[in-house]
């Protein structure tokens, strides 16, 4: 090939100017449509103005290319000449407008980005100030009703928490940092026998027991914020000491210094006083166990004793001192054979009868065969028999033997003092179904200390030879086994207070007519 | 008055005056300086230049705006083929100086001109460079798509 034709760049130059309008238009025509869509978008912004701009570049110089070629067909080279520096002139000042178009791109960008920002926090922060104003218009709206609600629920609340307080049965307290009691419910003022009219001013000191609780009481509290479960004794009003379980919790200011506490004490004295029957009962229980096992192993060889006594005695004369010694032997065997018998009593070992009994009529007979004898040291009975009582099952002779018993301390209790009152009731318990049968004397009383020894075997105030020692241990053992219980109250509690002397009750159950059981002896 | 008014006359006629002459002979007039026919040529590669730069520079503004969507792929790639039309255009133009009457031969009118060899690189080149609408339309076709693809995404955007 010696010569390149220069036709496919004229083809060329002219096609492709042609299509560089057109595209250039259609792109224009986009750029609209978006801005159109989006006035307020500068990235349409720019486009629409760089597609302005590309359409007057575009047209000039295709424009001039087509004119070029046009010219130079038609031979009119001449007149291209002429016109070829306007054409280059346009193109350059367009493609320099085009340049500068472009540079503004970035830094345009950046600031719509930074408005756009600010216009989306503005937004965001007009959003929240309507929601606000919303809260606010609706809280102005409602707030009436919604203090009411409030307040009644308060009042609900006051309200549950004040009955709580005021109704508890146990004590429940406030004490300020220097252990002075500052609110206490009324069961806390009734539990130390303090009325709460009289608005005692009282310390915890006050009515710990004893003083080192006090200090354990704090020094807990102070440690570890609570007290949990604490056992300390309360001095009462009258001086009476009771037992209490203690829960308390310290109280705190703001900035966490000790200013006082609260807690609830528990009552817990009749709980231990059971706790102790229930301890006693075993002793007892054990005891009488003890008691069976030795009296079954005397029994035999103290009857041996006695018949070869009896039998001895056949061969020698009373008056002779032989005769003398067997009735002595004869009188300490049957002694002793009593004292067996009373423990195997005791011991529940002994047999007994069952049958249906009118408590009333025990009673009667025991003040039957004790009445004269009472009379005669200027004791005088006084009898509150319930009519119409249920009847019991048991043994008659046995619960005589219980009462005769009562009668008897009773008896001896009064006699020192010259006389006195003895006073026998019986009433029906309906609320556990049981008859309370009591005994009481205006005696000098039971001491503490002996209170809890009184139904032990072999223990006796009495002198040595005046008592075995049998006598209420053997009642208890047929209380219990008649299914009872034996209470003993010293000195004794009344509607006026407390009335020297000891009363004895005795519970026994009554049973249910379908379950009656039949007489048997 | 008369002196006055002649006197106001005379001072407006003659800046006119000297307007017209400065523009009916301008050759003459001291403050302005000939500028010869290579410097609008320099002028236009210049504005070649700045072109493409403007162009870069929208090139990366965009890559930085980080715009992921197939209108703005499209934008890339014009501001791409745009800078290499001004690359081509600006070696056109500065191959000019080589281009003479005995470049080109030219026997039965313009459209049967031919490039005449033995065939230099310089003339190779030229001949390359009269083709640079291979690289402005596709240019043009990137930024239609461009713009196309920018416009139906807004659309979607509005309809999700």
């Amino acid at each position: 090939m010696t010569s390149l034709p220069m036709l496919p760049t004229i083809i060329v130059d002219m096609v492709g100017s042609v299509i560089i309008i057109v595209l250039s238009f259609l792109s224009l025509l986009y750029a609209y449509r978006l801005i159109c869509r989006q006035p307020g978008n500068f990235l349409w912004g720019f486009l629409f103005y760089f597609c302005i701009t590309l359409v007057c570049f575009s047209v000039s110089r295709a424009v001039g290319h087509l004119l070029k070629q046009i010219l130079m067909i038609s031979g009119n080279e001449v007149i291209w000449h002429g016109l070829a520096p306007y054409s280059g002139g346009f193109n350059t000042l367009l493609m320099i407008s085009l340049a500068a178009v472009s540079v503004y791109y970035n830094k345009g960008l950046e600031a719509f980005r930074a408005m756009q920002k600010k216009a989306l926090s503005l937004r965001h922060a007009n959003e929240q100030l309507e929601v606000s104003a919303g809260k606010l218009q609706r809280l102005n709206a409602n707030l009436e009703e919604i203090v009411e609600r409030r307040t009644k629920k308060l009042s609900a609340s006051e309200k549950k928490f004040r009955n709580f307080f005021v109704n508890s049965k146990d004590m429940v307290y406030f004490c300020d940092s220097v252990d002075s009691l500052t609110t206490m419910n009324n069961a806390g003022y009734k539990m130390l026998g303090y009325s709460m009219e009289d608005d005692p001013r009282l310390k915890l000191s006050d009515i710990f027991h004893n003083e080192g609780d006090v200090e354990k009481y704090f020094k807990t509290l102070i440690a570890n914020g609570f007290v949990e479960d604490l056992e300390v004794e309360f001095v009462r009003a009258d001086g009476t000491v009771i037992y209490v379980l203690l829960s308390a919790t310290a109280v705190y200011d703001e900035e966490h210094n000790f200013i006082g506490c609260e807690g609830i004490a528990k009552d817990l004295t009749r709980v231990r006083t059971m706790m102790e029957q229930l301890a006693s009962s075993e002793k007892m229980a054990s005891v009488g166990q003890m008691a069976a096992g030795v009296a079954h192993e005397i029994n035999t060889p103290l009857g041996v004793i006695l018949g070869y006594a009896q039998l001895m005695m056949d061969d020698f004369t009373p008056e002779s001192e032989e005769g003398e010694s067997l009735i002595v032997i004869e009188r300490q065997a049957k002694a002793c054979r009593k004292i067996v018998a009373d423990l195997l009593k005791f011991s529940r070992q002994s047999e007994s009868a069952r049958e249906n009994i009118l408590i009333n009529e025990v009673m009667e007979d025991v003040l039957a065969v004790t009445e004269h004898s009472l009379n005669m040291d200027h004791i005088y009975a006084q009898r509150n028999l319930e009519k119409d009582l249920p009847s019991i099952v048991g043994d008659a002779e046995k619960l005589r033997q219980v009462f005769i018993n009562f009668v008897n301390n009773a008896h001896h209790a009064m006699e020192k003092q010259g006389g006195g009152k003895l006073y026998l009731s019986c009433h029906y318990d309906k609320e556990n179904e049981q008859i309370v049968a009591t005994v009481r004397d205006t005696g000098h009383g039971i001491p503490e200390e002996v209170k809890a020894k009184i139904f032990d075997p072999f223990f006796t105030t009495k002198p040595v030879g005046k008592g075995t020692g049998l006598g209420l241990s053997v009642s208890y053992g047929i209380i219990k086994d008649h299914g009872g219980v034996i209470e003993v109250e010293s000195p004794v509690k009344g509607e006026e207070g407390e009335v020297q002397g000891t009363a004895f009750h005795v519970k026994l159950p009554v049973l249910s007519k379908e379950a009656a059981p039949v007489i048997e002896r | 008055m008369d002196c006055m008014n002649s006197s106001k006359k005379i001072r407006l006629i003659f800046p006119l005056f000297f307007l017209l002459v400065l523009t009916v002979f301008p050759v003459n007039a001291w403050a302005f300086q000939g500028h010869g026919a290579r410097e609008g040529l320099y002028v236009h590669q210049l504005a070649h230049v700045f072109y493409a730069a403007s162009m870069g520079y929208l090139f990366w503004g965009i890559r930085k705006s980080s715009f992921k969507s197939r209108g703005w792929l499209f934008l890339q790639a014009f501001c791409f083929f745009i800078i290499l039309w001004n690359v081509v255009a600006f070696t056109g133009h500065s191959l000019a100086s080589y281009v003479d009457s005995s470049f080109y031969l030219s026997e039965n009118g313009y459209l049967s001109t031919r490039l005449p060899g033995p065939f230099t690189n310089v003339k190779l080149l030229v001949y390359f460079t009269k083709l640079d609408h291979l690289f402005s339309i596709p240019a043009l076709l990137c930024l239609y798509l461009g713009m196309k693809g920018l416009y139906r995404s807004s659309l979607e955007e509005e309809e999700v």
